[in-house]
C-alpha cells in the first residue's frame, strides 16, 4: 500500500515496574484519516498517547509519528501536533484564555483570530481563572486551544469527558471540520456513538494490546445484526435457518441474530412467512466492546486484521 | 494514587454510614482518615521537635556544669539579641530557664509553622484539587472534615508538647515547669490552628493560605522581639499581649509557671475556629471568602514566553518573600546596633556569633547576612519546586507536548529562582547594611554589605541545584527531601554549635563555609559550591531528559 502513515505503533511494550501496561500494541493511522482508538479504562490508551507525544519511553516495539521517533525528534514533531488530554489541568492562578495562548505558543501556531473563533464557538468565558472552572470548562480551554491549531495531526485521549451533549455535538462537528480540511486524528475514547458517527477506522485495545482493528466499515460486517420482525407465520422454521441465534418471540414480535454471511438465507426464509415492520438494526460498537471484553476468548479476528 | 485509592475507600465508607446527616457526620471517620493519611510526617516532626529537647539539655548540662556556671551565665545572658531573637531570658540560672533560652522560640515556632503546613495540606489545598468535593458529595457534614482536620492537629501539637514535657522531666528537670514548658508549645501551637483555620476559609489557594497564616507568624514574632528588646528587667513591653507567641513565653515555664495564658490560647484558639465554622457556613465549597478577581482574557508577548510564564506563576512568591526578606534584613540591621551599644566583652553566648573572627560586631553581622541568604535560599527552593509541581499536577504534559525540549523547559524555571536570588540577596544585604549605618552612624557600607551578602550565591545556586536533582532523581519524594536537606541546612549552620556537633561539620555546611564579613575573601568554598551546584544540575537535568515523566 502507497497510503502515508501518520501513526505507526507495532508491538509497542511499556512496562511501569512489573505493571504491563503495554503488551505488544499496534496501531496504524492513515495519513487524512479519523481513527478510533477504543479500550477500557486502564486498558492503556493513555500510555499510548503518552509515548507518542515522547512523554514517556517505550520499554520495546517500535513507535513512528509523521515518519520520526517520538522520542527523539519531539521538539520537531510537536510543531505539527495538537494534543488535548482527557483531564485537562490548568494553572489555578491563569484564566482560561491566558492558559490557551501559553499552550498555543509552545506549540508555535499561535492565531489570535482562530482562538477566538473557537472560544466563541465552545462558549468559553476566557477571563475567568482556571480554579473556577467546571471540569468542563478545563477541558474546553484544552478543545480550544487544541482546535485553534493549524497541525497536521490531532491526538485527543477522550477528550469530551464532562462536556455537555450541546458541547459534544460542537465537538463532534469540529472534528469532521478536521477531516474536511484532509488532517488526521487520533481519537481514543469510550463513547462509541462519537467514534461511530466520525471515525474511519478503529482501533479496539484491551489489557494493553490491540484485540480489533480495521475500517469501521469492515468491522460491522463482521459483527451479527440483530433483527426485529413481526411474522404472520409460524417464527419456529426460523431456528433451522443456518446462521441465525437467539431466536426470541414475546407479543407477536420476533427477533433474533444473524452473522453477515447467512443475512440473504436468513430473509429468504422470512419472506414466505409475511414478515411486517421489520426493524434490522447494526451491530454498534458498543456490542463489539460488550463482545470484546465481556468474553474471555481472544478475538478470532485478531490475526487477519493486523495489517502488514 | 495511594491518596486518591484511600480517598475513594473513605468516601464508599461513607456512602454506606446509615448514621442520621449532621454537619458532624463522619467525624471520627475523618480523624482516622487524616490521621492515616499523615501519620509519617506528624512522626517526624514529633520526633524532630521533641528529640532536640534532651540533646540541649544534655549540651547545656556539659556547657555550665555547675551552679556557679549557670549563675555566671544568668548575669551576662540577657542581651538585646537574645532577647530579640529568642525571647526575654529568665530564670537564666537554672538548666530549665536556660533551655527556654536556647530552644522554646524555637519549637514554638517551628511546632506552629508545622500544624500550619499540616491544616492547610489537609484543609485547602485537598478542597483545591477538588478531594474534598468528592468527599462531600458523600454523606459527610459539612463542618466534619475541617473540625476533624483541627481535631488531629490539635490533639498532634498536644502530644507534641507532652512529649517535649516527658523528655524534659526524663532529663531531671522539673515537672511542673517541664509540663508548663510542653503546654505552651502546644498552647501556641493551637492559637495557629485557629489563625490557619481562618485563613482556610478566606484563601483560594493552599499557597496563599500558607503565605497569609505564615505572616501572621512573622508579625507575632515580630512583636514579640520588639517588646522583648524593649524589656524593663525581665518583664517585656505590654504589646507582648499581643502577640499569641508573646503569650507562650508568658506562661514562664521554670519560673513562675503560670497556668492562665494556657488557658488565654485555648480560649482565643477555640474562638478563632468557631469564626472558622461560621465562615464555612457562608461560603461555597472550593471558594474563598476573599472574592477571586477577574483575569485578563490573554497574555501579552511577554507573557506567553516560557520566562514570563514562569515570572507570572512566581509573581505572588517572588514579592512575598521580597517583603519578608527586606523586613527580616532591616529587622537583623537594627538589631546589631543595639548589640553594638551594649556588648562590650566576650560573654559565652556571643562567642557563638563572633565564631573564630574573634570580632564579635563583624561575627555578628556575619551571621545576620547568612541567616538572610538561607531565607533567600528557601525562597530559591520553593520557586524551583515548581517544576515538580508543575510534573505531579500533570501540567507538564500539556507543555511538553508543545514544540520545546525538556531541558529548556526545565532551564527557563531555574532561572528565574537563580536571578532573582542574587537580587535579593543584593537588595538583602544592602538593607541590612543600611539600617546598621543608619542607627550606628557608620555610613556608606551599603555597597560592601551587598557585595558580602551575594557572596552567599553559590550556596543558593546550590540549594537549587539540589532541588533540581531530587526532582529528576526522586519526583515522588522530592519535596519533602528537598525541604529535609534545607532543613538540616539550615539547623546546622545556626545551631550547630549548640549541639556540640564536630566543627568541620558545623563550619563547612553550604553557608557557614563562606567567609565572614572583613575577613579575607575565601574564594575556594565559593568556587566548591559552585562546582558542585554545577554538577548536580548538570545530572539533574540530563536526568530529567531522559526519564519518564510522571504524572497522574
Ligand atoms: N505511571 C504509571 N505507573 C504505573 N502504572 C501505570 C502508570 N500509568 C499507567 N499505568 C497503568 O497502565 C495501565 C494503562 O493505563 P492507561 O494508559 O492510563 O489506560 P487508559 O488511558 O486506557 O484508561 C493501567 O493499568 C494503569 O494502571
Ligand atoms: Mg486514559
Amino acid at each position: 500500500m502507497a497510503t502515508q502513515l501518520a501513526i505507526d505503533v507495532r508491538k509497542l511494550e511499556k512496562n511501569f515496574g512489573t505493571v504491563k501496561a503495554l503488551n505488544g500494541l499496534d496501531l496504524q493511522v492513515e495519513t487524512g484519516t479519523i481513527c478510533g482508538f477504543l479500550g477500557p479504562n486502564g486498558s492503556g490508551k493513555t500510555t499510548t498517547i503518552r509515548i507518542l507525544l515522547g512523554l514517556l519511553r517505550s520499554s520495546g516495539g517500535s513507535a513512528k509519528l509523521l515518519g520520526g521517533d517520538p522520542w527523539n525528534d519531539a521538539v520537531e514533531l510537536h510543531r505539527k501536533i495538537a494534543y488535548v488530554a482527557g483531564d485537562v489541568t490548568l494553572w489555578p492562578n491563569l484564566t482560561g484564555g491566558q492558559a490557551i495562548d501559553i499552550i498555543c505558543e509552545l506549540r508555535g501556531d499561535r492565531d489570535k483570530k482562530r482562538i477566538d473563533e473557537f472560544l466563541q464557538i465552545f462558549d468559553l468565558d476566557p477571563s475567568k481563572k482556571a480554579r473556577s472552572y467546571s471540569k468542563g470548562n478545563r477541558q474546553k480551554v484544552g478543545l480550544v486551544a487544541t482546535f485553534a491549531s493549524r497541525a497536521e495531526l490531532f491526538i485527543l485521549d477522550e477528550p469530551t469527558s464532562g462536556l455537555d451533549p450541546l458541547m459534544e455535538a460542537v465537538f463532534t462537528d469540529c472534528v469532521s471540520q478536521l477531516s474536511d480540511e484532509g488532517r488526521t486524528v487520533l481519537l481514543s475514547s469510550h463513547i462509541f456513538a462519537e467514534v461511530e458517527k466520525l471515525c474511519d477506522t478503529v482501533t479496539i485495545i484491551r489489557d494493553g494490546r490491540t484485540v480489533e482493528s480495521g475500517a469501521l466499515s469492515k468491522l460491522r460486517h463482521l459483527q451479527r445484526s440483530t433483527i426485529t420482525v413481526s411474522l404472520e407465520g409460524n417464527a419456529k422454521k426460523l431456528a433451522e435457518v443456518k446462521g441465525i441465534q437467539d431466536l426470541q418471540t414475546e407479543n407477536g414480535r420476533t427477533s433474533f441474530s444473524v452473522d453477515p454471511d447467512s443475512l440473504s438465507d436468513a430473509l429468504a426464509a422470512l419472506a414466505p412467512l409475511g414478515p411486517r415492520e421489520l426493524v434490522s438494526t447494526p451491530p454498534s460498537l458498543e456490542e463489539l466492546f460488550l463482545r470484546h471484553y465481556s468474553t474471555h476468548g481472544q478475538s478470532e479476528l485478531k490475526a487477519g486484521e493486523q495489517h502488514g | 494514587m495511594v491518596s486518591e485509592t484511600s480517598v475513594r475507600i473513605a468516601a464508599a465508607q461513607l456512602v454506606g454510614n446509615r448514621s442520621r446527616y449532621t454537619t458532624l457526620s463522619g467525624f471520627w471517620m475523618l480523624v482516622w482518615f487524616i490521621v492515616r493519611r499523615n501519620w509519617l510526617r506528624m512522626l517526624v516532626w514529633l520526633v524532630v521537635l521533641a528529640g532536640m529537647i534532651p540533646l540541649v539539655i544534655d549540651s547545656q548540662r556539659e556547657l555550665f556544669p555547675t551552679q556557679a556556671a549557670r549563675e555566671a551565665y544568668a548575669q551576662v545572658a540577657n542581651t538585646p539579641a537574645v532577647a530579640a531573637m529568642t525571647g526575654l531570658p529568665y530564670a537564666a540560672a537554672t538548666l530549665g530557664g536556660i533551655l527556654n533560652i536556647k530552644l522554646w522560640m524555637t519549637e514554638a515556632v517551628a511546632l506552629a509553622f508545622a500544624v500550619i503546613f499540616l491544616v492547610t495540606r489537609n484543609g485547602r489545598a485537598e478542597e483545591e484539587n477538588g478531594r474534598t468535593e468528592f468527599l462531600r458529595s458523600t454523606k459527610l457534614g459539612r463542618h466534619a472534615y475541617s473540625l476533624a482536620n483541627w481535631a488531629v492537629f490539635g490533639a498532634f501539637s498536644t502530644v507534641v508538647g507532652l512529649a517535649c514535657a516527658a523528655l524534659a522531666i526524663s532529663q531531671g528537670l522539673p515537672p511542673d515547669g517541664s509540663l508548663l514548658m510542653g503546654a505552651s508549645f502546644a498552647a501556641v501551637a493551637l492559637v495557629f490552628i485557629g489563625v490557619v483555620a481562618i485563613v482556610g476559609q478566606l484563601c483560594q489557594t493552599s499557597r496563599a493560605a500558607n503565605g497569609l497564616a505564615s505572616i501572621v507568624v512573622a508579625i507575632a514574632y515580630l512583636i514579640r522581639a520588639t517588646a522583648d528588646v524593649k524589656a524593663k528587667n525581665d518583664q517585656p513591653l505590654w504589646i507582648a499581649w499581643l502577640s499569641p507567641i508573646g503569650w507562650g513565653q508568658q506562661a514562664r515555664s521554670f519560673a513562675e509557671n503560670l497556668w492562665w495564658p494556657i488557658l488565654l490560647c485555648l480560649g482565643v484558639a477555640i474562638l478563632l475556629c468557631i469564626i472558622a465554622l461560621r465562615l464555612e457556613s457562608h461560603r461555597d465549597l472550593g471558594a474563598g471568602m476573599l472574592p477571586a478577581r477577574k483575569g485578563r482574557k490573554s497574555f501579552g508577548a511577554f507573557g506567553r514566553t516560557q520566562l514570563g510564564l514562569t515570572l507570572r506563576l512566581q509573581r505572588g512568591p517572588i514579592i512575598g518573600w521580597a517583603i519578608g526578606i527586606l523586613v527580616f534584613a532591616a529587622f537583623f540591621g537594627g538589631v546589631a546596633t543595639a548589640m553594638v551599644d551594649l556588648l562590650g566583652g566576650n560573654t559565652p553566648v556571643v562567642g557563638v556569633f563572633a565564631g573564630h573572627s574573634g570580632n564579635l560586631l563583624d561575627g555578628l553581622l556575619s551571621y545576620f547576612v547568612m541567616t538572610t541568604a538561607m531565607i533567600v535560599a528557601a525562597f530559591a527552593l520553593q520557586v524551583a519546586s515548581a517544576i515538580g509541581t508543575e510534573e505531579s499536577t500533570g501540567r507538564i504534559e500539556i507543555q511538553l507536548s508543545g514544540a520545546i525540549s525538556r531541558i529548556r523547559w526545565a532551564a527557563n524555571r531555574l532561572i528565574v529562582p537563580a536571578v532573582i536570588s542574587l537580587i535579593l540577596l543584593a537588595l538583602g544585604g544592602f538593607v541590612l547594611g543600611a539600617t546598621f549605618g543608619s542607627v550606628t552612624g557608620i555610613h556608606g557600607q551599603d555597597p560592601k554589605f551587598a557585595a558580602y551578602s551575594t557572596s552567599f550565591w553559590p550556596s543558593v545556586l546550590l540549594v537549587i541545584a539540589v532541588t533540581m536533582f531530587l526532582i529528576a532523581f526522586i519526583p515522588r519524594f522530592a519535596s519533602a527531601l528537598t525541604w529535609a536537606f534545607y532543613g538540616v541546612v539550615v539547623l546546622l549552620s545556626l545551631l550547630g554549635n549548640l549541639f556540640k556537633l564536630p566543627s568541620w561539620l558545623v563550619e563547612n555546611t553550604p553557608f557557614t563555609t563562606v567567609s565572614k564579613l572583613n575577613a579575607n575573601l575565601n574564594v575556594a568554598p565559593l568556587v566548591v559550591l559552585s562546582i558542585i551546584a554545577i554538577v548536580l544540575l548538570t545530572c539533574g537535568l540530563l536526568r530529567f531528559k531522559m526519564r519518564d515523566t510522571k504524572s497522574a
